[in-house]
């Protein structure tokens, strides 16, 4: 397995790409100790230099210390999400396989009703219910991201279900309990890390996107989508340090997401190219 | 084929219920109060409670839900205090804007993939191949809004090649179908439409490059998956020109699912083209709802989240008979 992920260059990238990120969102707060919310207006909108590499933003706050501030919040709220989403999705993926019947038809319909609506509209949505802030953000995108497991788990658990291995040891009398944990269960784990990567990318994408139109992470946190939108005033007077800089992190974490995806699904399931 | 045309009809139904029913939940049951997000923030308790009733937020929640459903049938999609006008002319006259945005979009990703797909495909060279794969996830990854902006400030600011961000260009004079290009093309008029087309240009990459990406990695795999099929080896066998072998043979039986994602994407195009419309100041449902989120007017908001469901279970369900239509396999399971 690892080596296999030494030889393949895709990979690598993507590896190197999400280490590079997690690194400076753990320790580059501790490294570069401008305060990411100091207002500076004497030194509003510098264009980057050795005292500011990224820059000032409109109210003179340092935009690379606001960068790595946004990099830990984006990366942990991605990992957040996608954990829970992980759970539940898988959860619900599992129990559908595995009991079928009317709680599997239940379920599938919930899921198509729930992948009716574009993601972002979604996740939307509920920011606007349960009222604009992280939380409800971090939920509106979990409930977007919960039908993509569920259905790939779904599907996964009664392949295996039906495979002669699985017969076999519920004929010589294993649990249903023991089937899931010790037959089940592990034959699924590289399916569900799969999407969870992708799931990552979505995640950030789309906090960045809510952020953006102000149904996030609210201010003065830094976070990146939002510091696009302040950028965006600006970007067509010269000042492009404001905007640029965010979107690359959120570009960087969500190509290098897709790209260990993609090369997972490669060598766990040559078979299959594309995912959600 | 007529089961299997009632099959799809109840499971698009059920779907449209089951919809109606999280949208309904999400909006109108949690604690926010669903008047004071119609109203407004600045409403007076008089008005908060003249909306309620006309909510009818006094009634049982399934007698809600039942009145919320029908009215979204009817054409009844609620008063947006916002613009001081009802919600449905308000979205119906911004169809044929944003329709313009998502099919140029649309129309470019789909052409630019497949072309490109399948002369990379037919060259067998790898290192197109590696570019082709690496343009993908870069195009995937890109947040639309970050690179609208990227895209302003290259092509308009510094090289002054494209329009900024002003809209649509110049209104035609007379208007016929609601797209600018064909508009100004049928008042004899060329080079307005070439303006028209000049707009939307960047807005329309900026849309275009997610599903440009998707559809070139779904139509990738899935010629790979054909090249190495046996009927593939027995027409070399037999001779036949491999231009002939890829065209006429492998394309065909590659592209289906393709199709498929082509229609579910221009479907989420017409809803999902909020951020960039927002960007280019294009007059289209996108703005509209980005306004109604920052002004907190939400009626629009709200009739514009069902009804992009809607949109996608439609179109879910043309795609799904025509592939039945075609494929009499996916009939009989």
């Amino acid at each position: 397995m690892l080596k296999q992920i030494l030889r393949d260059p895709e990979m690598l990238i993507g590896i190197v790409i999400l280490s590079v990120l997690v690194l400076v969102a753990v320790f580059g707060p501790l490294l570069w100790r401008a305060d990411p919310v100091r207002v500076d207006l004497l030194n509003s909108l510098a264009p980057p230099s050795a005292a500011h590499p990224m820059g000032t933003d409109d109210v003179g706050r340092d935009v690379l210390a606001r960068f790595m501030w946004g990099a830990q919040v984006s990366v942990g709220v991605a990992l957040a999400v996608t954990l829970v989403g992980t759970l539940i999705g898988g959860l619900l993926g599992l129990l559908a396989g595995l009991v079928g019947g009317w709680v599997d038809l239940v379920l599938s319909r919930i899921m198509d009703a729930i992948l009716a609506f574009p993601p972002l509209i979604l996740a939307m949505a509920v920011a606007i219910g349960l009222g604009a802030g992280t939380m409800s953000a971090m939920i509106g995108v979990v409930l977007a991201a919960i039908p993509w497991y569920h259905r790939l788990l779904r599907g996964e658990v009664m392949r295996l279900r039906g495979m002669m291995y699985v017969e076999s040891a519920r004929a010589l009398g294993a649990s249903n309990l023991r089937l899931i944990r010790l037959h089940i269960l592990p034959q699924t784990l590289s399916t569900v890390l799969i999407q969870a990567s992708s799931v990552f990318s979505f995640s950030i994408m789309t906090m960045a996107a809510l952020g953006f139109v102000g149904l996030g992470i609210q201010p003065p946190v830094p976070e990146w989508g939002a510091m696009i939108t302040e950028g965006l005033t600006y970007s067509l007077t010269g000042q492009w340090w404001l905007g640029v800089f965010p979107g690359l992190g959120i570009f960087a974490l969500a190509v290098a997401g897709n790209m260990i995806a993609d090369r997972l699904r490669d060598i766990y399931d040559p078979r299959s190219g594309v995912g959600a | 084929m007529l089961r299997f045309l009632s099959e799809r009809l109840l499971s698009a139904a059920l779907t449209v219920i089951g919809a109606s029913a999280i949208a309904f939940v999400i909006l109108r049951a949690l604690p926010t109060d669903p008047a004071r997000l119609i109203a407004g923030p600045f409403a007076s308790e008089a008005v908060l409670n003249e909306v309620r009733t006309q909510m009818g937020l006094n009634k049982p929640v399934i007698i809600q839900y039942f009145d919320y459903i029908t009215n979204f049938f009817r054409g009844d999609w609620g008063f947006s205090y916002g613009a001081g006008k009802p919600v449905l002319p308000l979205i119906v006259d911004r169809l044929p804007t944003s329709g313009e945005l998502a099919l140029f979009a649309f129309v470019a990703a789909f052409v630019a993939a497949v072309l490109l797909t399948v002369l990379v495909s037919y060259s067998r060279s790898r290192g197109l191949d590696g570019v082709l794969r690496a343009l993908s996830f870069v195009s995937v990854g890109i947040p639309p809004f970050w690179i609208s902006l990227l895209l302003l400030m290259l092509f308009f600011e510094r090289l002054g090649w494209f329009p900024g961000p002003t809209g649509r260009g110049p209104v035609p004079a007379e208007l016929v179908t609601g797209f600018f290009t064909i508009d100004h093309l049928l008042a004899g008029d060329p080079g307005k439409a070439l303006t028209a087309l000049w707009h939307l240009t960047l807005p329309g990459i900026a849309l275009a490059l997610g599903p440009f990406g998707y559809l070139v990695r779904l139509l990738r795999a899935n010629l790979l998956d054909v090249v190495h099929e046996p009927f593939v080896t027995v027409l070399q066998a037999k001779g036949v020109r491999p231009v002939g072998v890829h065209f006429r043979h492998i394309l065909p039986n590659a592209f289906l699912p393709t199709l498929t994602a082509g229609g579910l994407i221009l479907a989420q195009l017409l809803g999902g083209s909020v951020l960039v419309e927002q960007i280019f100041t294009w007059p289209g449902i996108g703005t509209l709802v980005i306004d109604g989120i920052t002004r907190q007017d939400y009626a629009v908001v709200q009739s514009f989240i069902l009804l992009s469901a809607f949109i996608y279970i439609v179109v879910n369900l043309i795609v799904d008979l025509l592939y039945g239509w075609i494929d009499p396999r996916v009939r009989r399971s």
